[in-house]
């Protein structure tokens, strides 16, 4: 018996030694890049692409489409964020290295920082080292400000990451609303009505009374006013190791209390049934807070339809937010220790800094990307924004472009932390725990605070 | 309710208590059975209905139209592909429970049968390692399936069940009121070797247990997500509950629909298989009478 | 003749050896490796193990003075007992009924069958259907408690804390109940139908056979599933975790220590070292619960097998000489 556990246990240690040779040998091998032009290993013809959605999978499919001469062989692993399988996974993955290892993987906006400036950020090759001559191509193609914030590794200063699309937000109204209460649905005075660009919310609270009065709710939820909130704090919540409620983010607990005590909202939580249903011809709502997906994908696929006559189709614009905000995208990353970085950076560039009529952003900015008539998305590139047309039937013939550009020159991305995810489900949880009268304002943020030393150890809380 | 049991007994010739008090036992086992129904009721009709639907109402008695509509997404996202699903879930499963089925029976035969100086202490050890908390553990599982290069194979979700401390235990408990130990002397008497005994003389006594802990391990494994999510990361080797969330995976637009259809299509052999196995739950081989 | 009897002892051994193989190929490692790194300040993308420098027990004294993870084992213990509790009577009753001959329900096998149904969905299903139920401000429950009066306002289920722990318990009891059952079927299909016979010769009754026959002869199945469910109880993790995204909320009143865990090491900063400390309280704390109810539960008659097995070797040796005895006089 003794000697049988002896064995094994030489057995267990003699796996982990070799393993241990065979990741040091693979960094060895890779220690020589940083150079301008990567040299790729000939001997690899197949890239690793890790994801969360078959979005980028089905890019790199057209990318191969329209370059037959590009001879790697693309081996998807997609996982879904579901109950929060993907980090693990892709952690694993990076900490192991070897030939499963991701050449290129995304991230997304939720948890993008830990990757590009956080924790795993080491595991990243710079722009540069794929070959992507990074300054010039983000200028020349215009891309958002917040998106290279983001995707900018703090320790060298480095571009890591990129998006392709941007998601700078603004407010999405019911047309038939606004004439009803205000006798017009011009965007440009909705935008006086709601204290649009004001960096305010008092003229929004006005406007959420005189909806009121029409038996209106401004928001379906507090959770459509968070976004803004979250992105106009002067500081994120993590501040040198220590916690930080700013005064900004801390006035959404009271924003959320006036909505509910108010009767300006309908109560719904984000993403559930109520707040499906609020989109719809019928369901008072006034607006949602969004980028341009939440149009295309939440508010498009939950209008209503015709035969119920239940449809607010074609009922809807955009103007601006009261405060600029971004919600969403994905960006991408290149493994430090890829053999095919050569390779991955064509794909990459194509992605993210492409500004001709041939690049992926043309093609999803205008909706052709699987031939003509596909959903319009704006994107990360400014020049590309500007050559694009962003009319929607959805938003009764209005140019959301006219909009969304500006929107994503307002959004900040200085102010996130890589525990954002976390930390701001910890904050909304306590926020409704308190607006729905479970607590007081008081003990709700202490709980706030206790929730989160718990969670971070190397957090300062006081 | 005891009164109630002492009645039916005491009035053989069933009188109006014993009536009521079936009409009252009929009544709670229709309750249960409806509460049992109606989630894979639900499910099977959310298949047939449209996402906007089922955001709009996420319950309904009344099955859709779109049921169509929700295999042709399931189709064109591609992530699902039912077969290559059902394939490996099935390889898995069957091979984890046929396993761990097979050797506690015998480790437990071991416990229960024979006197050896480590048994006591082997026992223990065995009630420990089913005690340690699973979650954190996982931690170490991944890192070395990692290390030892056995990702995207099978192996890590079958192999580790020969050892399964549960099961062992239950084959143990089941066996020691109800395994009479003159059946193997009497096979030893007749010259059988202990192995042959326990193949062709235990297991089939063993019969309604394994069957029940076949359907538990059979039913956990064909379920089990968080451990395959990580180390089956290739599309060729998912399970069918990976696939499921692939069809969640489209963060800005979720198709409800053909993820309840996609539920719907994995719980389907689990129904098969258990529909299989439950003869022995309702029948019930009793112990008894293999003795005679 | 020299052989005196045969020694079956090693067959013990041989026959434990897959069970000891496959333990130490794929559960030794991760199990010490957690175990270590209690002691460690792991976290993160860090894989260098350093003692921690703050002491080794740091991490324990961390966990002990944590008033979160105190809450959570306590709540822990309050949803496991709050559902256990009607999960084994139900089930008890169940199989007492459906293992009666001389009760004539119809659809016995239908029911029995239909039962443990519910713990064939997946977790991550049941909490979706629930959460849709209960859904706030417009769902099924709450249309219906307004359509009948019950309440005037639309209730927000999942953010009080007690209606969210009620709901938690129930989806427990009505996902294990039938679990139960049919392991307790099993136990008492197993017993010998002669006890039940004789019992009959004797004149018992249904209870009183219930009471003096199946009890006492499923009590190693009911240590079995008191133990089990000791276990699975104190490890719960899947629904609190799945029902309210994760956070137990409104905080804390689901949070079991086990999502507090969770969230220790897989969410946040991942304070691997943290998790691994707390997992070994709750190991410890199952290891001491269980070693009670083994106490409580070994009776007697579990000493006295022993005896009788040993009894039953020593007659089989006797038996086997005699034969030899018998054999040498008829050689």
């Amino acid at each position: 018996m003794k000697r049988l556990v002896a064995t094994a246990l030489c057995a267990i240690m003699a796996i982990g030694t070799l393993a241990g040779c065979g990741s040091d040998n693979a960094a060895g091998g890779a220690a020589s890049s940083g150079a301008e032009a990567p040299k790729d290993d000939p001997s690899v013809k197949t890239i690793n692409l890790w994801s969360f959605t078959d979005e980028i999978p089905g890019m790199v499919k057209k990318y191969k489409e329209l370059n037959p001469d590009f001879d790697y062989e693309v081996v998807e692993t997609i996982i879904a964020t579901t109950d929060g399988a993907y980090q693990p996974a892709l952690d694993a993955a990076l900490q192991g290295g070897g030939a499963d290892a991701p050449d290129m993987y995304a991230a997304e906006a939720a948890f993008v920082l830990k990757y590009s400036q956080g924790d795993a950020s080491g595991f990243a090759a710079t722009y540069k080292e794929l070959g992507i001559d990074v300054d010039a191509k983000i200028k020349e193609a215009d891309i958002a400000k917040y998106s290279v914030e983001i995707g900018t590794r703090p320790s060298d200063g480095e571009v890591v990451a990129l998006g392709y699309q941007a998601t700078g937000g603004a407010f999405i109204y019911r047309r038939s609303i606004a004439k009803d209460v205000w006798g017009t649905d011009d965007p440009a005075t909705i935008k006086e009505k709601i204290g649009g660009g004001s960096n305010s919310w008092d003229t929004f609270w006005t406007a959420a009374e005189e909806l009121k009065a029409k038996g209106y709710a401004i928001v379906s939820g507090d959770g459509d006013i968070w976004h803004a909130f979250e992105n106009s704090s002067d500081q994120g919540w993590i501040v040198d190791d220590k916690l930080v409620i700013d005064p900004k983010r801390e006035a959404f607990i009271d924003a959320s209390k006036k909505l509910k005590d108010n009767g300006w909202h309908h109560d719904t939580k984000d993403w559930t049934d109520g707040w499906f249903a609020d989109m719809k011809k019928d369901g008072g709502v006034f607006g949602f807070f969004g980028p341009a997906w939440l149009i295309n994908y939440t508010i498009g696929a939950n209008c209503g339809t015709e035969e119920e006559g239940n449809s607010s189709y074609g009922d809807w614009a955009v103007c601006e937010s009261p405060i600029g905000f971004f919600w969403g995208g994905t960006w991408i990353l290149a493994n430090k220790d890829s053999k095919v970085k050569g390779a991955v950076g064509k794909i990459i560039e194509w992605i993210t800094l492409d500004t001709s009529e041939t690049g992926l952003q043309y093609m999803w900015a205008n909706g052709t990307l699987n031939g003509e008539g596909g959903t319009k998305d704006t994107v990360a590139s400014g020049t590309v924004m500007a050559k694009s047309n962003g009319e929607l039937e959805f938003l009764g013939g209005q140019n959301m472009f006219d909009v969304f550009v500006p929107a994503n020159q307002f959004a900040n991305g200085k102010n996130l932390t890589q525990y954002d995810e976390s930390i701001n489900s910890a904050w909304r949880d306590q926020v409704r725990a308190y607006t729905g009268g479970e607590k007081d304002r008081d003990t709700a943020i202490a709980d706030f605070k206790q929730a989160v030393a718990d969670q971070f150890t190397s957090i300062t809380v006081e | 309710m005891a009164k109630e049991a002492t009645n039916v007994v005491k009035h053989r010739n069933h009188g109006t208590g014993y009536y009521v008090f079936i009409a009252f036992v009929m009544l709670v086992c229709i309750l249960l059975a409806v509460l049992s129904i109606i989630p894979f009721w639900i499910m099977i009709v959310n298949g047939t209905r449209s996402t906007p639907e089922i955001q709009a109402h996420a319950v309904s008695l009344l099955p859709s139209t779109h049921l169509m509509d929700n295999f042709k997404i399931i189709n064109e996202k591609g992530s699902f592909n039912a077969f290559v699903g059902f394939r490996n879930s099935l390889i898995i499963s069957t091979g984890a429970t046929a396993l761990a089925v097979y050797f506690s029976t015998l480790t437990a035969y071991a416990i229960v049968v024979y006197q050896w100086k480590l048994k006591r202490a082997f026992f223990t050890f065995i009630m420990a390692v089913m005690m340690i908390p699973a979650q954190v553990v996982t931690i170490g599982f991944y890192q070395m399936v990692y290390k030892v290069g056995l990702t995207n194979t099978f192996w890590p979700l079958i192999l580790p069940s020969i050892a399964a401390p549960a099961m062992v235990f239950f084959m143990k408990q089941y066996m020691e009121p109800a395994f009479s130990l003159e059946i193997v002397q009497s096979a030893r008497i007749d010259g059988a070797g202990e192995f042959y005994t326990f193949n062709k003389i235990a297991l089939p006594i063993m019969k309604p247990a394994m069957a029940t802990q076949a359907i538990f391990t059979f039913v956990s494994s064909w379920n089990n997500l968080f451990l395959p999510n990580v180390i089956l990361t290739k599309g060729n080797v998912k399970t069918m509950p990976i696939m499921v969330t692939m069809l969640k995976t489209d963060i800005y637009k979720v198709e409800y629909g053909s993820i309840y259809l996609g539920l719907t299509l994995t719980v389907l052999p689990l129904f098969i298989v258990y529909f299989l196995l439950s003869k022995y739950i309702i029948a019930g081989v009793a112990l008894g009478s293999v003795k005679g | 003749m020299k052989r005196k009897g045969v020694s079956y002892a090693k067959y013990g051994y041989i026959f434990s050896i897959p069970f000891v193989v496959a333990f130490l190929l794929f559960q030794l490692y991760p199990i010490f490796y957690t175990l270590f790194i209690g002691f460690t300040n792991l976290k993160g993308f860090d894989t260098a193990l350093h003692i921690h420098p703050k002491g080794l027990f740091y991490n324990f004294k961390w966990a002990l003075t944590n008033d979160t993870f105190i809450t959570g084992v306590k709540t822990t213990f309050l949803l496991w007992i709050c559902n256990f509790i009607p999960q084994i009577s139900l089930a008890l009753i169940l199989a007492a009924w459906f293992t009666n001959e001389r009760m004539k329900l119809f659809g016995k096998g239908f029911f029995k069958v239909v039962f443990y149904l519910p713990n064939i969905i997946t977790a991550a299903s049941v909490a979706v259907l629930f959460s849709s139920l209960f859904y706030y401000p417009v769902g099924p429950v709450n249309d219906l408690l307004q359509k009948w009066g019950v309440i005037d306002a639309p209730m927000d289920f999942f953010n009080d804390k007690w209606s969210t722990r009620l709901l938690v318990i129930f989806i427990q009891f009505w996902m294990w109940y039938g679990y139960t059952m049919i392991v307790l079927i099993s136990g008492i299909l197993g017993i010998s139908p002669e006890l039940f016979e004789a019992a009959d010769i004797d004149g018992a009754n249904g209870l009183q056979k219930f009471l003096f026959v199946t009890i006492p002869n499923t009590k190693t199945i009911l240590l079995y599933t008191m133990i089990t469910s000791l276990i699975g109880g104190l490890q719960m993790f899947d629904i609190p975790y799945l029902i309210t995204n994760g956070h137990g909320e409104p905080r804390f009143a689901i949070q079991t220590a086990s999502v507090f865990i969770y969230n220790q090491g897989f969410t946040g900063e991942h304070n691997y070292a943290t998790a691994a400390a707390c997992s070994m309280i709750m190991f410890v704390i199952i290891g001491v619960l269980s070693a009670i109810v083994f106490y409580l539960m070994r009776d007697k008659d579990e000493a006295a097998l022993h005896k009788v097995i040993k009894a039953q070797e020593k007659a089989y040796r006797q038996k086997l000489k005699e034969q030899k005895k018998g054999g040498n006089i008829n050689g």
